[in-house]
């Protein structure tokens, strides 16, 4: 073991390390040897005081002022890295605040967006509504004013004998129209239906759930020989017409 | 140096306390500045590698363990390094081939001692030139061995054998000088 000290001492490896020009490796090796053995620790350390020793042999008086350089040149290092702190900081909270608003924005632009879809469907919805209503109002105006429309007044039967209705039919324009004008009252589990046989097809032209507006005109679909029927049927209206209910038709 | 302050400056490194640089300036900056000075040799070039030695041991103050080196020998190794890149860069930029007159080198050693090492230049005389030249061109010139021997015209093996005479009968040759230092330095 004596013999394996002598060697390592022998080598300059611990004058390097002293120096800190070994590799990594070597670094390893010598600080295995200076645990390991005190003697090469006792070396070390003498080398390290002598190193000392040496060194100071060769003091130099420092130039005055440079003391206050160094401070201030560390001073403004952790400065600066306090600074850099102090901005990353800021610019941190600049970053969330630009994407909070951002979010915020894009949250009411989405908004606005659906609030606009909406409004323009509504817009669509009611130009069709009212030319719809236009071409009706515009088509019954044809019906009533042209000469060559026929007047039906409609009865009702047995059934409903308070039942009056009138039907304007015009074969040139091909267009028909109903009026309504009162209906017998019915228990509250009942309804009218109105029907109309076109073509061998029964049409159903939905329930008339009031009679309050009597000057309103129903449009008739038009056809050559059409029949249209009112019956009775439960709440809510019926797929086909119950033909023993029928209190009115009109041929046309 | 007592090891009472070093550890104290060992402790404030590892706190990050600025008072830490300037104990260890009061304390080691005309030894480190001389060490600086020996392998630049121009004030200039001194300084500023004083200043970039002091960035680095502030920098990598954490990374000092005490138990694998001295204090001084880990600011000893940062100056050192320091200063020899420094003296490299320097080179590389004028392109100057460095000259090295030994026997001036050995000169601006002991002319530049403080005077309160007047009994240590003494010493100093005393130090075979023969192992001062080794320990010079080895500590502060930078040299590998390999490099010393080719420049000092001496074999490789009589350097080995210079240096660690040198190194490890300093304190045989200053006696009791060496337990003087420390506390000439505190004064």
């Amino acid at each position: 073991m004596k013999e394996k000290i002598r060697i390592f001492l022998g080598t300059d490896l611990l004058e390097k390390y002293l120096l800190g020009t070994t590799t990594l490796e070597e670094s390893m090796q010598v600080e295995r040897y200076i645990a390991m053995y005190p003697e090469v620790r006792k070396t070390y350390d003498e080398l390290q005081a002598n190193l000392e020793t040496f060194a100071k042999l060769h003091s130099l008086k420092t130039p005055e002022g440079l003391k206050a350089k160094i401070l201030n040149r560390i001073k403004a290092q952790n400065t600066g890295r306090r600074k850099f702190q102090r901005y990353a900081i800021a610019a941190s909270i600049t970053a969330l605040l630009f994407a909070g608003s951002s979010y915020f924005f894009w949250n009411q632009n989405q908004n606005l967006q659906d609030e606009n879809v909406i409004v323009n469907n509504k817009i669509r919805n009611l130009e069709e509504d009212m030319k719809e209503q236009l071409e009706d109002v515009r088509n019954q105006f044809i019906v009533l004013n042209n000469p060559q429309t026929k007047k039906f007044t409609v009865n009702g039967n047995k059934k409903a004998k308070e039942l009056k209705a009138v039907a304007y039919i015009n074969p040139v324009k091909k267009l028909s129209y109903i009026n309504v004008r009162s209906l017998p009252n019915l228990p509250d589990n009942q309804c009218y239906q109105m029907w109309a046989e076109v073509n061998g097809e029964m049409v159903n032209l939905g329930v008339i759930k009031n009679v309050d507006d009597k000057d309103r005109l129903r449009p008739l679909p038009y056809a050559e020989n059409a029949i249209g029927y009112i019956t009775i049927e439960p709440q809510g209206g019926n797929d086909t017409p119950t033909v023993q209910n029928i209190v009115a038709n009109i041929s046309y | 140096m007592s090891s009472l302050l070093e550890k104290h400056i060992v402790e404030l490194l590892h706190e990050r306390n600025e008072k830490a640089i300037s104990l260890l300036y009061e304390h080691y900056g005309d030894t480190l500045y001389g060490v600086a000075f020996k392998v630049v040799r121009d004030s200039e070039l001194a300084q500023d590698v004083l200043q970039e030695s002091f960035v680095k041991i502030w920098k990598k103050s954490d990374s000092y363990d005490s138990s694998k080196a001295k204090l001084f020998t880990w600011l000893f190794r940062i100056t050192r390094n320091t200063a020899i890149d420094k003296l490299r860069s320097v080179n590389t930029k004028s392109d100057k081939e460095i000259q090295i007159d030994v026997s001036d080198v050995y000169n601006l050693g002991v002319d530049s001692i403080r005077p309160e090492f007047m009994d240590v230049k003494e010493n100093m005389e005393k130090i075979e030139h023969k192992y001062h030249v080794v320990l010079d061109a080895l500590f502060f010139q930078g040299m590998t061995q390999q490099e010393a021997s080719d420049e000092l015209n001496i074999p490789l093996g009589t350097i080995k054998s210079r240096l660690k005479i040198g190194l490890r009968e300093l304190k045989k040759i200053y006696g009791n000088s060496m337990i003087l230092l420390p506390l000439l330095i505190l004064m």
